[in-house]
């Protein structure tokens, strides 16, 4: 398969798989692959070919993941402000794009096999109209496979991302489905284009910068952030063995932050939830700190009416993606 | 350049007057006695939490008709932010500490911050300050070019 390498660990590589398997695992790994035009310069290429190696070292690299485990990987393939290069490069990494996803395609065997899930993510309206096409096939095809997913951001930046899941709430407010106090960071959460992913465990930027360059800044605010200077068509097995030992030696204090910041967002959710009880309460002519079980009675049926206006705009939302996708292949894949 | 002065008489007593201070470039000499440092003390609720309060804001208008979705775009978003308003989006950020994480520390503002590590906040030399401000004057900033 053409985005994932076949083939096995070598012994020594399998050796070290196991040693490092018995501790901690991150189960979901971002990637920002940076370096693919240094490579090319290195090496006395064109970037063209720092870029195809770049894809190469991907699909080494996702089946590395796979062999050790790690069954969710994000990568960062583009960003909106990659725009901003030259027209022949963007033609060119948008011709990357092209060939891998039509070749993903002549794969359907292969994806189906191996339960491969294909999600792209960005604001896909940005991309020449018969890539997003590709990309709507890719996605559709696979939506249902689950053994391993890969999340491609392509057009992407995460404030871009944070504003849209804003947006979307907005709209969920316009259509009548929610309310603004219905508004929450768990909401939030669900409305990004990564809904249906865990948070990554660890972020890797190779190339040697120290930035995060607007890549899922919302949601590796307590992922391990793991910098190494090896450019991206040279990263090895090796480089990867280290970024997953440095998760583990962060593992429990990762764990310990993660755990303190849910408390305390899980009580401010409930402090919000008592003010607003407290609000209808003084609407509706009572005294506020009165019965205390008109008060309970109060707030178990404002939190069921509230989930059941999520759960409604949850559903509305899906639709609306899925739409997107499946009027951009009108015959289904 | 007062406090550079009394600090040259504390440090070098009677010496002091053996020794010049002048700025290295001559140009610059009102900009640096006119700096003020602003000095902003934040919390994790200045995160995440921020960005939601913002996001309720914006909600509570359009739900009051006085805004669309569609008016939302991320310099927008940008400006409802209250905890850093005015305040520009960090260069760099000096995490101290083992902890290799941003741990929640301004998600929004740190799209482009360098990040320097640093073991400790516990007494950092100079040199270790100045080679942290040195690894960013280094840095190449692509901008996404």
């Amino acid at each position: 398969m053409s985005w994932i390498r076949e083939g096995e660990l070598t012994i020594i590589e399998r050796f070290c798989a196991n040693i490092i398997k018995a501790g901690p695992m991150p189960k979901h790994v971002a990637f920002i692959m940076d370096g693919n035009r240094r490579y090319a310069q290195k090496c006395h290429v064109e970037r063209q070919q720092g870029h195809s190696q770049g894809f190469e070292k991907l699909a080494q690299t996702l089946r590395w993941c796979l062999n050790l485990g790690i069954r969710e990987v994000t990568v960062y393939a583009f960003s909106i402000e990659n725009f901003k290069r030259s027209k022949e490069e963007v033609d060119g990494l948008m011709d990357l794009a092209r060939q891998k996803f039509s070749r993903l395609l002549e794969e359907q065997e292969s994806l189906k096999k191996h339960g491969v899930c294909i999600r792209v993510l960005g604001d896909l309206p940005l991309l020449p109209l018969d890539i997003q096409e590709l990309i709507a096939q890719a996605v559709l095809a696979t939506r249902n496979y689950n053994k391993c997913f890969l999340n491609v951001c392509f057009a992407y930046t995460s404030r871009h991302e944070i504003s849209s899941a804003v947006r979307e709430m907005a709209w969920g407010v316009e259509q009548g489905l929610l309310e603004p106090s219905d508004v929450s960071e768990s909401l939030l959460d669900k409305c990004l284009y990564t809904n249906n992913s865990p948070d990554p465990d660890l972020l890797i930027r190779t190339s040697g910068e120290v930035r995060l360059s607007d890549f899922l800044l919302w949601q590796t605010s307590h992922s391990c952030l793991v910098f190494q200077s090896v450019l991206w068509p040279e990263y090895s097995f090796w480089n990867l063995c280290e970024a997953i030992l440095r998760f583990q030696m962060n593992y429990s204090a990762l764990q310990k932050a993660r755990d303190t910041y849910m408390e305390e967002r899980r009580r401010q959710e409930v402090e919000r939830d008592q003010d607003y009880v407290t609000k209808k309460l003084q609407q509706e002519g009572f005294a506020s700190h009165g019965d205390s079980r008109r008060r309970r009675t109060l707030l178990q049926k404002c939190t069921a009416m509230r989930e059941e206006r999520i759960q409604g705009f949850l559903q509305a939302l899906e639709h609306k993606r899925a739409d997107f996708f499946e009027r951009l292949c009108p015959v289904s894949a | 350049m007062d406090e550079i002065l009394k600090q040259q008489q504390e440090l070098l007593g009677l010496d002091c007057s053996k020794y010049m201070v002048k700025f290295a470039n001559q140009d610059k000499a009102d900009q640096v006695l006119n700096c003020q440092s602003t000095l902003k003390v934040l919390s994790p609720e200045d995160g995440k939490a921020d960005i939601v309060k913002a996001a309720q804001n914006f909600c509570q208008l359009v739900a009051q008709q006085q805004k669309t979705y569609t008016d939302l775009d991320v310099n927008v978003l940008d400006n409802l932010l209250s905890s850093t308003n005015g305040f520009p989006d960090p260069d760099l950020v000096l995490k101290f500490g083992p902890v290799d994480s941003t741990l929640g520390f301004l998600p929004w503002h740190i799209r482009l911050t360098e990040i320097v590590s640093l073991p400790s906040h516990l007494n950092i030399s100079y040199e270790d300050f100045f080679s942290a401000l040195h690894h960013y004057a280094a840095c190449e900033q692509r901008w996404g070019k």
